[in-house]
C-alpha cells in the first residue's frame, strides 16, 4: 500500500470492509495537505474521507450548541459540507484546515440561531435527548441524567461562552486556534473559558463526583 | 500589590489547560499556594472543566452524506446552460414524470384516487400540526393550487415540489400554491421562512414574496419574509435570481440579498462579509438621506475584500456618477480590470464591459 495516496488506501479499505470500518479508521485521522488538494481537484473519494473524519465533530458541536435539536444539527452539518464541497478551492493551505472549518461551523451555527430566534426560543422546553452510547439500562439512565444536566447547563451559557467550551472540549483546540476560529484574542478565549467553567461548576455542583477523576481531586 | 499578591482567578482555565507561559504558570502556582480565595476558584473551575470534558461526540446520521451527494448532483445540473431545445425536452420530460408520478399516487395512495391529485404536492408534518387551509395535518396531506399551508410556533412541514425538489417550511410561516405544471411551479411565501432544494432545469420553480420574486436557477436556498414584508434570500448552493419589475439580480451561493416592499431588490453580499459592511450596505440600499448614504458607502468600500466585489459590482449601476467612481476606484484596487475593459466603459455601464469584468471577478465569488 505504500506510495498510494492515503485517501485511495482508505477508500480501498472502505470498498473492502464497508462504511463502519472507514469510520473507525478515519475517526482520529488527521487530514493532510494531499487529501485537501485531492478535494480541491474534485476527488470525490477525498471528499468522502474528509466527511468521515469531520462529520461527527461538526454534528456534535451543532447538536450541543442547539441543545440537542437534531434538525438544527443536521441542517448545519449538511450546510457545512455542501459549503466545503463548493468552497474548498478557496482554502489556502497556509492556514490550518480545521481552524478554517470550525470558523465555518461557528458562522453556520450563529446564522441558524439568528434565523431560529425569530421563530422559536431555544429554551429548555425544547430540549432533545442526545443519544447515549450502548450500556446497561440502569447505567444508561444514570448517565443520561448526568449528561442531560451537563448539556442543560451548557445550553444555558451565553452563546460566546458555550462555543468556546465546545471548541475546547470537543476539538481540543488550543487557545490560539479558538481565538482564530472565534475571531477574538487569546485573552478573550481564556476569559470566556474561565467564566464558562465557573458557571458550569456552580450549576453542576451536585455532580462533583462524576466524570474522569471524579472520585477525588488531583492536585 | 506585587505580582504574587495579585489574584489569579482569571488565569485559572489557561493554567489548567497549560496555556500559560512558564513564568506565568510559576507565578500562578506560587500565588495559589498562599491564597485561599484563588484555591477555591481553582477547585470550582476545575470542576466545571472536568464536567465539560465529559461531553461525548455524537455520530452524525449517515443520511447527511446521501443528501449532500444529491445536492451536489443538483448543483451540477443547475450549473448547466440550457438551450431552448433542451429546456423544451426537459419540460416534456418533467411533464411526463409528473404525469407518471401522479398516476402512481392516484393508484396507490388509499383514499386519494381523484384526478385532481395530478396537480397537488405531498405535504408531511415534520413536527406539530401544520394546517392546509382549515385542515390540521397530523401526518401527510396534499397541497393543491389555491391552498395555503401554514405553520404555527410549534410546527414545521416538508413539501414535495412536484418531482423537482422539496421545501421545508419553518415555524410561523405560510405559503400558498399558486400553480404547478410542467412549465412552472409557483408558490407565494406570505410570511416566515422556507428552505428549498431543487434539481430541475433553471426557472421552473418560482417563489413570490411581498417585495420580489425568487426564480430558482437550480440550487438550495432559503427565503424569509419578515414582518415588514421585506424578504431575505440566502443561497446555499447554485444561483437564485431575484426579480423586481423585470429587473433581475442573480445571487450566488454563500450570499444574501434583501428586498423591501417599494424599495426593490437590495445589493447581494456574502455571508462572511463584515458586519459593518452589511449594516452600511443596508443603508446604501434603502436609506433615505443622500449625504448619509455617501458616508455609509465609504464604510462599505473600506470593509470590502476582493470577494466583496460581488457587492461592489452590483452597486455600480445603482449609484450616481460621483459615487460610482468611488466604487470603481475601490474595485480596481481589489481586482484589476481585464485589458478589454476600460474605466470609461464601466463608468458608462457598457453592458459588454460590465459582463467581461464580472466574468473575471466571479472567480473570487
Amino acid at each position: 500500500m505504500e506510495g498510494i495516496p492515503i485517501n485511495r488506501r482508505l477508500s480501498a479499505e472502505f470498498d473492502n470492509v464497508g462504511a463502519m470500518k472507514l469510520c473507525a479508521v478515519t475517526s482520529d485521522f488527521p487530514i493532510d495537505d494531499r487529501t485537501i488538494e485531492a478535494c480541491q481537484r474534485g476527488d470525490s473519494e477525498g471528499f468522502r474521507l474528509l466527511f468521515e473524519v469531520y462529520k461527527d465533530r461538526v454534528y456534535s458541536i451543532a447538536l450541543y450548541y442547539f441543545n440537542g435539536d437534531e434538525a438544527s444539527a443536521h441542517d448545519v452539518t449538511q450546510q457545512i459540507f455542501l459549503k466545503l464541497l463548493t468552497h474548498i478551492r478557496q482554502f489556502e493551505s497556509r492556514s490550518e484546515f480545521s481552524t478554517w472549518l470550525y470558523r465555518m461551523v461557528v458562522n453556520a451555527c450563529l446564522d441558524r440561531k439568528r434565523a431560529l430566534r425569530r421563530f422559536l426560543s431555544l429554551d429548555n422546553s425544547h430540549a432533545h435527548e442526545i443519544p447515549a452510547a450502548r450500556k446497561s439500562m440502569e447505567e444508561k439512565v444514570i448517565q443520561n441524567e448526568r449528561e442531560a444536566s451537563i448539556r442543560l447547563a451548557i445550553s444555558g451559557l451565553k452563546p460566546k461562552l458555550r462555543m468556546a467550551i465546545l471548541l475546547k472540549h470537543f476539538e481540543e483546540l488550543s487557545y490560539d486556534e479558538i481565538a482564530v476560529v472565534l475571531g477574538c484574542s487569546k485573552g478573550t478565549v481564556a476569559s470566556r473559558l474561565n467564566r464558562g467553567h465557573q458557571i458550569l461548576a456552580r450549576k453542576l455542583v451536585h455532580l462533583r463526583g462524576y466524570g474522569p477523576g471524579g472520585g477525588g481531586w488531583e492536585e | 500589590m506585587n505580582m504574587f499578591k495579585k489574584h489569579v482567578t482569571h488565569e485559572i482555565s489557561a493554567f489548567l489547560h497549560g496555556e500559560l507561559s512558564d513564568d506565568m504558570a510559576r507565578t500562578v502556582k506560587m500565588h495559589l499556594a498562599e491564597c485561599g480565595a484563588c484555591r477555591n476558584a481553582l477547585e470550582e473551575i476545575r470542576l466545571g472543566e472536568r464536567l465539560a470534558s465529559t461531553l461525548r461526540q455524537v455520530e452524525a446520521p449517515e443520511s447527511i452524506w446521501r443528501e449532500i451527494h444529491t445536492a451536489a448532483e443538483t448543483q451540477k445540473r443547475g450549473a448547466q446552460k440550457w438551450s431552448w431545445p433542451d429546456r423544451l425536452l426537459a419540460a416534456a420530460f418533467s411533464f411526463a414524470a409528473v404525469m407518471a408520478f401522479s398516476l402512481f399516487l392516484a393508484s396507490y395512495v388509499p383514499g386519494r384516487p381523484d384526478a385532481g391529485d395530478a396537480a397537488s404536492w405531498e405535504v408531511a408534518s415534520v413536527r406539530g400540526t401544520p394546517q392546509i387551509g382549515n385542515l390540521r395535518l397530523h401526518d401527510t396531506g396534499r397541497l393543491r393550487p389555491g391552498d395555503s399551508l401554514e405553520t404555527n410556533a410549534h410546527s414545521e412541514a416538508k413539501v414535495q415540489i412536484a418531482d423537482i425538489g422539496h421545501l421545508t417550511l419553518d415555524p410561523n410561516s405560510r405559503i400558498r400554491l399558486i400553480s404547478t405544471n410542467s412549465d412552472q411551479h409557483r408558490i407565494a411565501l406570505d410570511r416566515g421562512r422556507m428552505t428549498a432544494t431543487t434539481w430541475a432545469p433553471p426557472r421552473l420553480f418560482v417563489v413570490d414574496t411581498p417585495s420580489a420574486t425568487a426564480v430558482d436557477l437550480g440550487c438550495i436556498y432559503s427565503c424569509e419574509v419578515q414582518k415588514d414584508g421585506s424578504t431575505l434570500l440566502h443561497v446555499t448552493l447554485g444561483l437564485v435570481a431575484l426579480d423586481f419589475h423585470g429587473r433581475e439580480t442573480v445571487v450566488p451561493a454563500g450570499a444574501f440579498c434583501r428586498t423591501r416592499p417599494g424599495g426593490g431588490v437590495g445589493t447581494p453580499y456574502f455571508e462572511d462579509s463584515t458586519e459593518p459592511l452589511q449594516t452600511a450596505l443596508n443603508y446604501v440600499d434603502f436609506g433615505g438621506n443622500e449625504s448619509e448614504r455617501a458616508r455609509q458607502l465609504d464604510i462599505v468600500l473600506r470593509e470590502a475584500r476582493p470577494r466583496d466585489t460581488l457587492t461592489l459590482w452590483h452597486l455600480l449601476p445603482r449609484l450616481r456618477e460621483r459615487l460610482r467612481s468611488q466604487v470603481l476606484d475601490r474595485m480596481v484596487a481589489l481586482a484589476p480590470m481585464p485589458q478589454t475593459v476600460t474605466r470609461s466603459g464601466i463608468m458608462s455601464l457598457d453592458a459588454d464591459m460590465m459582463d467581461s469584468w464580472k466574468s473575471e471577478l466571479e472567480k473570487s465569488w
